[in-house]
């Protein structure tokens, strides 16, 4: 049977050390500094840098560069058909299409650029909310524990059981609103809804399980606030799993953004995420496989950097790595 | 890495699978037995045919009950099947149909009482069916299924007419206090201060003249009738089992039938096995032992399952776009004109679409041929009726393609610059939706006349895609912002199916649009004794849609769908129903290739 | 432990009474209803139907039998299916989705939590990387993607399984619970590995190995119940959406199980049906949740209720 140990305190995020005497900024250098020395974490980061930029600017190089937009269908109809990577209308090849073209013969590389902004966007933005929210939520939970513990995950319960595609259609009946930035506003809300849920489950058990240990119990007795013991003491310790959930969190947001769009929520055709470009891939799969691999690869590209780079801060956040 | 890995070895797989020394598409092992496996669409909603609505119920709805006319297997027209032979009167606003001797599953008689009472039960309120309205022409049969009441003289026992239709009764509504407001009415000073009796079944206007005569009064001219009834709403169902079993009486053991098949196994969102009807009048030609039907919606699902060679036909529109360069080359591939129109409608009440000109303009600046090119497998059309469909008709041709004058129209429109040219910017597209309900070939559909619109207009109407069912109701209370998808499959082989769409008030068409002159042509269309007067009269109508243009046709779809080659008595027709009777199995190879 | 359990037992109750109100008062306010259709009903048809419904009393009356219903546990009949009991459709499907569900989370669990554990044992070896690449892969390869790779790899260039449809316990489960089972695997392996490596470094397994104990006995006997933690965590509301059907998998299988009713429910507006599913779908949380609360005090001692 596990015993807790009999050593002192196991040290906490934050302690001060020797060399440092602001706490905070210590933690953050002491990470970073880790961090670089990471070698996959650094990887993931360019990549993910490289993604981003080229998200945000790529779409205006391709359309100065050969007039292409992630809407632009040919007006010669011999073009409006899907052509392979590389090639141009007669077979040969051609810098062109880097990606090839959908069915109705438009950039798939501008698409799925385009698509970068919307599905980094969904993901990132979604991730932090569920975060925030789970934690706190969570957190509270797991540390007041009894009543209170009690009223929190009833009532997470009763938002895992409620029918989300209904809440999803009223909410578009309600507020299915005229302008574009009201419909991100609204799938913002939607996605972050529920994504924070089973977040909040897994800091409440962590939570649960810390508090009973000797560095909390010694804040506790020296009468340390309960918000800051949870701020400062507990959160830190549950960083590991909850970094991990959130990376996590990243590609299933990015994928419930593809179907919240066949409800009619979130960004409008012609305009696509990753998610409804692979999902509209994967019918295609036999056919046109290209449609499905070109946005499959540069998500999946981008969500092992994610990963990584999750990885790599997990490990220089870890406040028991720090020590050795 | 692992994802290209993959993604590599099954597109090596799909051209692999789809070799070209094959003239078939996958498998191509036939059962051993004559079993038909056949996807059939979404689940069946209901088997009762006076309740069902969709088009996935139809389908197996044929193989269990009969009509009195039938679906020819490759025409789609009516041919003979419970009736033998019918005539109608002199103006068509009556029909007798003479009927065969048949029986239904359970060993009884199959009469003309049979008929009157599948009628009657499907038009009563409480059952609540939804497609009732299809036999509104027939007399009463409204006033019964509306519950309303008749207005009858106690002093002479008679019943007050109709003014507008004098052979008729005027019914008045069921409701105390909706009839205290229509007879406070000065037009109806003749049903006040009479005896309001409710209308009875028995006042519907069917008879059973002996065993096997039925006949319908009819309220209006209907020429079309005996193509109508072969609609599942009229054919008849089984009282003895409908007492016995209530709601149930379609599951099988309690089912009765008189089709050619009878249920055996329904285990819902999975298999619906049907086997042979012994007593079927024309069991004769049965070839089937077995029929399954698959309840599937994914299409690459389907696909899959065809190509594995699981099932040995899909039904119509399977093939999804992408797939028809690689799968038409196959003899699987059926093809053939569908009864369907896809269009989209201008709300004619609000926004820039309230003026004629826009709609026009909107409508030549669509270059439909490339869009049915893009489409792939339909036909680009500017009419509603679907082209070619109804030899004799005259379909009248809506704007051909022409930008030019599309901008001149919206020029005249107003949506002009200081120097009275057509200048884009001044186009109000924040006023604007392409408004459609998610799917995939509706998204391309909208897509492409964004980008049609514009190339050839220089503005952008911005998409908007909803769920069914809020797209429903956003459409019929006109609440869209100029232009909602709209299609229509035909009910029955006539064009009246199609322009019945725009005849009545009440947004049934979702475009605001009532114009009285084309109701007027349409009923003394329907009055007129000789068909080809008829069909002109109907296409006068037709015009007259097209010139005010609420609709925006786009093209007529076909039925592809893919059928193994060891399945024969199958065609494509343009009502894609399938006289399952015919259906059979062909062991040998070598007379796959013939033409049935 | 016992007054624990039965109090949260008893919760279900309320929690049942909010979840159903709530969601038939998103049923109430949603646009559009079950009966509509391409072509606009008569407004005679329409009246038949909701009078044949009771959807033309009062809202209490309805809210009422509806509660009345649930009480009862008789859901009644669907709206989209007519003839068709709520109660016939889960009695059908439950044993689907559920066979489904269970044999994908066992699999995940297994290849998981072995996956996990030797990683975090073997902390940046190359095992580590190989089996997180392969985990990060799982997640970011969604079910609709995967499922039809596998279709088009196994049943249609092979032949060697059948690409689709339900046949009990036979060849058609490989697929689909391979499909189902890959992203819960991949969450699996890396909550193991995370957890385990939070355990590895505290101060009870040190003190575990300072007391001699084997390598293999501190994994096994000590470390892998206080790494499970968020995997127990995780579990919960994983299983009961697992059971409780799972719509991508049953479409792109032509599974009959009850998600793909779910969803179709949700889309045609049918009231019981949405009902029925979502009250089974609470109890199916409150349960496995209750559940994994207990074994939360089982995987760590020091957690007291």
């Amino acid at each position: 049977m596990a015993t807790p140990s009999s050593s002192p305190a196991v040290p906490q995020a934050g302690a001060p050390g020797a060399d440092a005497p602001v706490a905070g900024t210590s933690l953050w250098k002491d990470a970073v500094k880790r961090l670089r020395k990471n070698r996959l974490a650094v990887f993931g980061f360019v990549v993910v840098c490289l993604v981003v930029t080229a998200s945000l600017v790529g779409p205006w190089i391709i359309e100065r560069a050969t007039g292409y937009t992630y809407d632009y269908i040919p007006t010669d109809p011999a073009l409006v058909n899907a052509q392979p990577p590389f090639t141009a209308p007669d077979g040969s090849f051609s810098w062109l299409h880097p990606m090839g073209t959908d069915d109705a013969g438009r950039d798939i590389l501008a698409r799925v650029l385009l698509g970068g902004r919307i599905s980094l966007m969904v993901g990132v933005i979604s991730t932090f909310v569920s975060l925030i929210i789970g934690i706190t939520v969570g957190a509270t939970a797991g540390y007041v524990g009894g009543k209170v513990d009690e009223a929190i995950m009833r009532g997470v319960d009763v938002l895992y059981s409620i029918p989300y595609m209904m809440v999803v259609i009223v909410l578009l009946a309600f507020f299915g609103g005229r302008s574009a930035i009201g419909q991100l506003v609204l799938l913002f809300i939607a996605l972050g809804a529920v994504s924070w849920l089973t977040m909040a489950r897994i800091v409440r058990g962590q939570v649960m399980s810390l508090k009973s240990q000797e560095f909390i119990l010694a804040a506790r007795a020296t009468g340390v606030p309960a918000s800051r013991i949870i701020l400062r003491h507990l959160v830190p310790n549950t960083l590991g799993p909850v970094i991990v959930y959130a990376t996590l969190t990243i590609p299933s947001v990015m994928l419930l953004e593809s179907f919240l769009s066949f409800l009619g929520l979130g960004v409008q055709a012609p305009l696509a995420s990753w998610g409804s470009l692979a999902a509209d891939g994967i019918q295609n799969i036999a056919v046109f496989p290209w449609q499905l691999i070109c946005p499959g690869l540069t998500m999946a590209v981008t969500l092992f950097s994610l990963n990584f780079l999750g990885d790599g801060l997990r490990d220089a956040l870890d406040p028991q790595m720090r020590k050795g | 890495m692992g994802v290209l890995a993959l993604a590599l070895a099954t597109a090596s797989a799909a051209c692999t699978a789809g070799s070209a020394d094959s003239a078939y598409f996958g498998k191509v092992t036939p059962p051993t037995g004559q079993e038909m496996r056949y996807i059939s669409g979404s689940e069946p909603e209901s088997l009762d045919p006076s309740m069902s609505s969709s088009q996935p119920d139809a389908r197996i709805i044929m193989a269990l009950f009969d009509g009195l006319t039938e679906y020819d297997p490759k025409t789609g027209q009516s041919v003979p099947a419970l009736a033998t032979a019918w005539e109608p009167n002199e103006d068509n606003s009556g029909f007798t149909f003479h009927l065969r001797a048949a029986t239904w599953s359970d060993g009884a008689a199959l009469t003309a009482e049979d008929f009157v009472y599948s009628l009657r039960r499907g038009l009563t309120p409480a059952l609540a069916a939804r497609t009732a309205y299809m036999a509104y022409d027939i007399s009463n049969a409204q006033a019964y299924n509306e519950g309303a009441v008749f207005a009858r003289d106690d002093a002479t026992g008679r019943f007050v007419m109709d003014p507008a239709n004098p052979t008729e009764r005027l019914a008045l509504p069921g409701d105390e206090a909706a009839r205290a407001t229509l007879l406070a009415t000065p037009a109806m000073a003749i049903a006040r201060n009479k005896r309001y009796v409710a209308v009875r079944a028995e006042d519907v206007g069917i008879d059973a003249v002996d065993a096997h005569t039925l006949r319908y009064r009819l309220r209006q001219p209907v020429p079309f009738l005996p193509k109508m009834v072969s609609h599942q709403f009229f054919r008849p169902v089984p009282q003895q089992a409908i007492e016995r079993h209530g709601d149930q009486w379609t599951r099988p053991g309690k089912i009765v039938v008189s089709g050619a098949f009878i249920i055996d196994t329904w285990r819902p969102y999975d298999v619906i096995a049907l086997t042979r009807n012994p007593l079927y009048y024309d069991a004769a030609v049965v070839r089937l032992d077995r029929l399954v039907f698959y309840p599937i919606e994914d299409l690459t699902t389907m696909m899959n399952l065809y190509k594995s060679g699981e099932v040995y036909a899909t039904f119509n529109h399977t093939v999804p776009s992408s797939w028809t360069a690689l799968v038409k080359n196959y003899k699987d591939y059926m093809d053939a004109p569908e009864l369907a129109t896809e269009s989209f409608v201008f709300n004619t009440t609000k926004g820039p679409t309230t003026d004629v000109r826009v709609r026009h303009a909107m409508n030549m600046s669509i270059d439909k041929v490339s869009l049915a090119r893009f489409r792939r497998t339909v036909k680009p059309t500017t009419s509603t009726v679907p082209l070619n469909m109804f030899p004799g008709y005259p379909s009248p041709m809506g704007d051909p393609f022409d930008p030019v004058k599309a901008k001149a129209l919206l020029a005249a429109a107003g949506y002009t610059n200081a120097a009275g040219e057509y200048d884009p910017a001044t186009f109000p597209v924040s006023e604007m939706e392409i408004t459609y309900n998610t799917s995939e070939s509706n998204r391309s559909t909208a897509e492409f006349i964004q980008a049609q619109w514009k190339q050839n207009l220089g503005v952008t109407v911005p998409l908007r895609n909803m769920e069914f069912r809020t797209f429903l109701q956003t459409r019929s209370r006109l609440e869209y912002r100029g232009i909602a998808r709209s299609g229509w499959i035909g009910d029955y082989m006539d064009p009246f199916t199609f322009l019945s769409m725009y005849m009545f008030e009440g947004g049934e068409n979702g475009s605001g649009w009532v114009d009285s002159e084309f109701q007027r042509l349409l009923n003394d269309g329907n009055r007129a004794q000789d068909p080809a007067e008829r069909y002109r009269l109907l296409a006068l109508a037709e015009q007259r849609l097209l010139d005010a243009q609420p609709t925006l046709p786009l093209y007529n779809n076909a039925t592809n769908y893919l059928k193994k080659p060891f399945v024969k008595g199958m065609w494509a027709n343009p009502v894609t129903m399938h006289a399952w009777k015919f259906v059979y199995i062909e062991h040998d190879p070598s007379k796959w290739d013939d033409a049935n | 432990m016992a007054r624990f359990i039965l109090r949260r037992l008893l919760v279900i109750v309320p929690m049942l009474l909010v979840v159903v109100s709530l969601t038939w008062g998103l049923i109430r306010v949603a646009p559009g209803n079950f009966y509509s259709g391409e072509k606009k009903l008569p407004a005679a048809i329409e009246k038949n139907i909701r009078e044949k419904y009771g959807l033309d009393k009062p809202w209490y009356v309805q809210y009422g039998r509806m509660l009345a219903n649930t009480a009862r546990g008789d859901f009644g009949e669907s709206l989209k299916y007519p003839g068709t009991t709520v109660n016939s459709i889960l009695a059908t499907t439950l044993p689907v989705s559920a066979t489904l569900g269970i044999l994908a989370y066992l699999l995940a669990l297994v290849v998981g939590i072995t996956a996990g554990t030797i990683a975090a044992l073997k902390q940046n070896s190359r095992v580590d990387y190989a089996s997180m690449a392969a985990a990060m892969l799982g997640i970011s390869m969604p079910n609709f993607v995967l499922g039809p790779t596998l279709v088009l790899l196994f049943a249609l260039r092979w032949y060697w399984l059948p690409p689709a449809r339900w046949d009990g316990f036979s060849l058609h489960l490989i697929l689909p619970v391979l499909t189902l089972s890959a992203v819960y695997m991949a969450y699996i392996a890396r909550l193991t590995r995370s957890g385990m490596l939070e355990v590895l470094r505290s101060n009870y397994i040190r003190t575990a190995r300072a007391k001699g104990l084997t390598e293999r006995d501190v994994v096994v006997r000590h470390a892998v119940r206080g790494g499970l933690l968020p995997v127990v965590s995780f579990s919960g509301p994983a299983l009961a959406f697992l059971i409780s059907g799972t719509v991508v998998v049953e479409r792109i299988f032509a599974l009959p199980g009850l998600g793909n009713y779910f969803i179709n429910a949700n889309l045609n507006r049918d009231e019981p049906l949405i009902i029925g599913i979502v009250a089974f779908m609470s109890i199916a949380v409150l349960l496995f949740n209750l559940l994994v609360d207990v074994a939360y005090a089982f995987f760590d001692p020091r957690i007291r209720y």
